[in-house]
């Protein structure tokens, strides 16, 4: 009988061929990396987390570039402080359906192809940032660049595709954390390489014109290196595992409602917003806050601001590891307490932030703030990878599009106009920031628990939850296959009290090929 | 008595402290010094090619003796409230320490208190003037580099004798062009890979069609 499911028969066919793939790095059935090795540039896990990080900061670099130069665009503009706010919000807003459409896009044709397709999409608008006269110019370019903050979603992606569930938490927090760093590293950038144009001899009003090709082009060459040097997934890239049957082609409705229908999804959406989405206003508020509130110069003001953004460096992927470190210990439940408690934390803290009126110790204050609220970023996405593993890339561009709903919310309700005055709306922030938190309650894993139950009586397996994600139909097709295989690596998220006990004996370790 | 040292205490330290802020209130000094520009009302002038030429001279009907501190007298260009209007870094203040509404510097010249004859001074607006409404005044300053009297050219509500300045863009044909071609380049780029990915892609599963059959 020759009807053998299509993927098992390219399997065994290529069988030898992946199986001979050597990795530097130890692997587990899926050829995801169980270690993460940040000095390495191994291919294809850490060469595809080097690629992803540097292309996403470069984004940020863009998509943040004009706020440090403002004091001499909104001369050269003619700008008032409305249309300022207006054009920080448009440029937080077009990722919120950019990154969805991103996580989709990734399910169906890869992170590779999406980022890069997006990034080289987005340069056109950072190198006409240089030829704008007007307000409504402004907001323009502001709008379509900010489209490119949605490769956070195709970074995730990439991670969750290359990393095992041990280590994802970290892989996902580095180079999220690394990325945003370009939010930061940009307030220091643009103003340098401004006054060395200036400096060169070009007027004011042209240096800053000149200044903005260095983010775009940059951001162009990120691109051309994911397209020479990456690779999907472990394996090989989309197109050719998909010509070659390895990697079933997947209906996009299907892979859409799954991910839509998973209330998690939301939940972390939500959440998400009032972490990243808060970071994402304070970097749009926060040197003008330093600036108004206590009259420092507005080149004090920027490296404050800077400093907000630069602890990305070590506070994203911290809330990564501490994620995968409770995850050892507790499972889920710990990474579910984990992220309740950070983000709460940040909550208080901002509170704060708002009271003090001194300024060292608001300095301190936002400091502190600032590696809780980067923390929490870092575990929310040691989470998202377990919620489902056919719309990954939904659940991401979900998770990824609520943080600047987030963003674009809080800064229309509480930093728009003068209805509040900033300290005001900081505070405000942080009580948001706390009931926005209170729904991680909710989340509940069958097979795992949620922050107040434990696993489901009915003794639900990882593979009963993945496998939920696929009919009797596609079952038989053998599409399911990669979900299976993820079930069995994701029973870590059980934790150790409970490994031993629920396991049946004669089943190895993750690690087994 | 102890209750009037305490109160003379109290003031002196009033006074230190507004000497501590260099905080000279705007509503404290009086307006002595006449100070007229070329640019008439409403009239707009272009940014690194146009002049102003300021004129200015203690007003002589005031009593003799009111300019025995002044020392400097700076003439700066100020933006009218029109511009003022929903831009906080142009805030006006009544402390001039944090006022912001006069940020270019025409000119400094010294104040010779026994020449009672005006000066004049000659500026080619500079490249860096931002598109806006304006008005010119003129500060006196003591040896402290405090302010102790002032001057402008428009009325005390600002509203007259207004005029506008046209900033430079600061666009270029050659970055307009550059623009396009770096935008143009960074497009076709992706179609070209994904071209190439699509050669690739057939060749690889043509291969895979002989290893199968």
């Amino acid at each position: 009988m020759e009807v053998e499911h299509p993927a098992a028969a390219a399997e065994s066919n290529n069988g030898n061929q992946s199986q001979e793939q050597k990795f530097s790095v130890p692997v587990d059935s899926e050829n995801k990396a169980t270690e993460f090795r940040l000095l390495s540039i191994s291919k294809p896990h850490m060469r595809a987390f080097h690629l992803s990080w540097i292309s996403f900061f470069s984004c940020f670099v863009s998509s943040f570039a004009a706020p440090p130069l403002l004091p001499i665009i909104r001369d050269n503009l003619n700008l008032t402080a409305t249309d300022i706010g207006n054009a920080g919000v448009a440029s937080v807003s077009g990722a919120v359906f950019a990154r969805v459409a991103m996580g989709t896009a990734c399910d169906l044709v890869g992170p590779r192809l999406a980022s890069a397709s997006l990034i080289l999409l987005t340069a056109p608008a950072v190198y006409f940032t240089s030829v704008i006269n007007s307000a409504t110019s402004y907001l323009l370019v502001r709008f379509f660049t900010g489209f490119s903050l949605a490769t956070f979603v195709s970074t995730q992606f990439w991670m969750s595709s290359m990393f095992s569930p041990p280590v994802v938490g970290r892989a996902n927090g580095f180079s999220g954390g690394w990325g945003n760093l370009g939010g930061g590293a940009t307030q220091l950038i643009m103003p340098l390489v401004f006054s060395l144009i200036r400096d060169i001899g070009a007027a004011q009003f042209t240096a800053w014109r000149i200044a903005f090709f260095v983010p775009a082009f940059f951001q162009m060459l990120t691109a051309f290196s994911i397209l020479i040097f990456g690779q999907d997934m472990p394996d090989g890239n989309f197109q050719r595992l998909k010509k070659a049957g390895e990697k079933p082609k997947d209906e996009f409705s299907k892979v859409l409602f799954h991910g839509v229908s998973n209330y998690r999804g939301w939940i972390l959406a939500l959440t998400y917003g009032y972490c990243f989405g808060v970071e994402l206003t304070i970097d749009n508020i926060i040197a003008e806050y330093f600036y108004d509130r206590f009259n420092l110069k507005l080149h004090t003001a920027g490296i404050i601001a800077a400093s907000f953004g630069l602890a990305n460096l070590f506070s994203r992927p911290g809330g990564g590891i501490v994620s995968d470190a409770v995850s050892k210990r507790f499972g889920m439940r710990g990474r579910l307490w984990a992220l309740w408690l950070c983000q709460t934390f940040a909550g208080v803290l901002c509170i704060i932030l708002g009271l003090v009126g001194s300024l060292s110790v608001s300095v301190v204050v936002m400091i502190i703030f600032s590696v809780f609220v980067q923390a929490a970023c870092g575990m929310t996405f040691g989470i998202v990878p377990f919620v489902s593993r056919r719309s990954l890339g939904v659940i991401s561009g979900m998770t990824g599009g609520g943080g600047n709903v987030g963003a674009v919310v809080t800064q229309l309700i509480f930093f728009k106009g003068s209805r509040f005055s900033k300290e005001r709306g900081i505070t405000l922030m942080g009580v948001m920031i706390i009931i926005c938190t209170l729904p991680i309650c909710l989340i509940y894993f069958p097979q795992w628990g949620g922050m107040f139950f434990g696993p489901s009586s009915e003794k639900v397996t990882e593979e009963d939850y993945y496998l939920g994600e696929w009919n009797s139909k596609e079952q038989e097709k053998g599409s399911h296959h990669a979900s299976l295989k993820f079930a069995d690596n994701s029973v870590s998220e059980r934790g150790r009290r409970l490994n031993a006990s629920t396991r049946p004996a004669d089943e190895s370790t993750p690690t087994h090929v | 008595m102890a209750s009037y040292k305490v109160v003379a205490a109290s003031f002196l330290l009033c006074c230190l402290v507004q000497t501590c802020y260099g905080g000279v209130l705007f509503s404290s000094l009086e307006r002595t010094i006449d100070v007229t520009a070329s640019p008439k009302e409403g009239q707009v002038l272009s940014a690194g090619v146009d002049k102003i030429s300021v004129t200015w001279a203690l007003n002589n009907t005031l009593p003799s003796g009111i300019d025995s501190t002044y020392k400097t007298i700076k003439v700066k260009l100020c933006y009218a409230p029109v511009s003022q209007r929903d831009r906080p870094w142009r805030k006006m203040e009544n402390n001039l320490s944090r006022d912001k509404t006069c940020q270019q510097k025409i000119v400094s010249k010294p104040y010779d208190a026994s020449n009672k004859t005006s000066q004049s001074f000659e500026w080619i607006i500079g490249r860096d003037i931002p598109t806006a409404t304006y008005f010119v005044r003129a500060y006196a300053y003591d040896q402290n580099d405090m302010e102790v009297g002032y001057g402008q050219t428009t009325n005390d509500k600002k509203s007259t004798n207004l005029f506008e300045i046209n900033g430079v863009t600061g666009k270029h044909t050659s970055l307009d062009i550059s623009s396009v071609c770096f935008s143009a380049f960074s497009v076709v780029s992706l179609f070209v890979f994904f071209y190439i990915e699509k050669r690739k892609g057939k060749a690889a599963s043509s291969v895979e069609q002989k290893v199968i059959t």
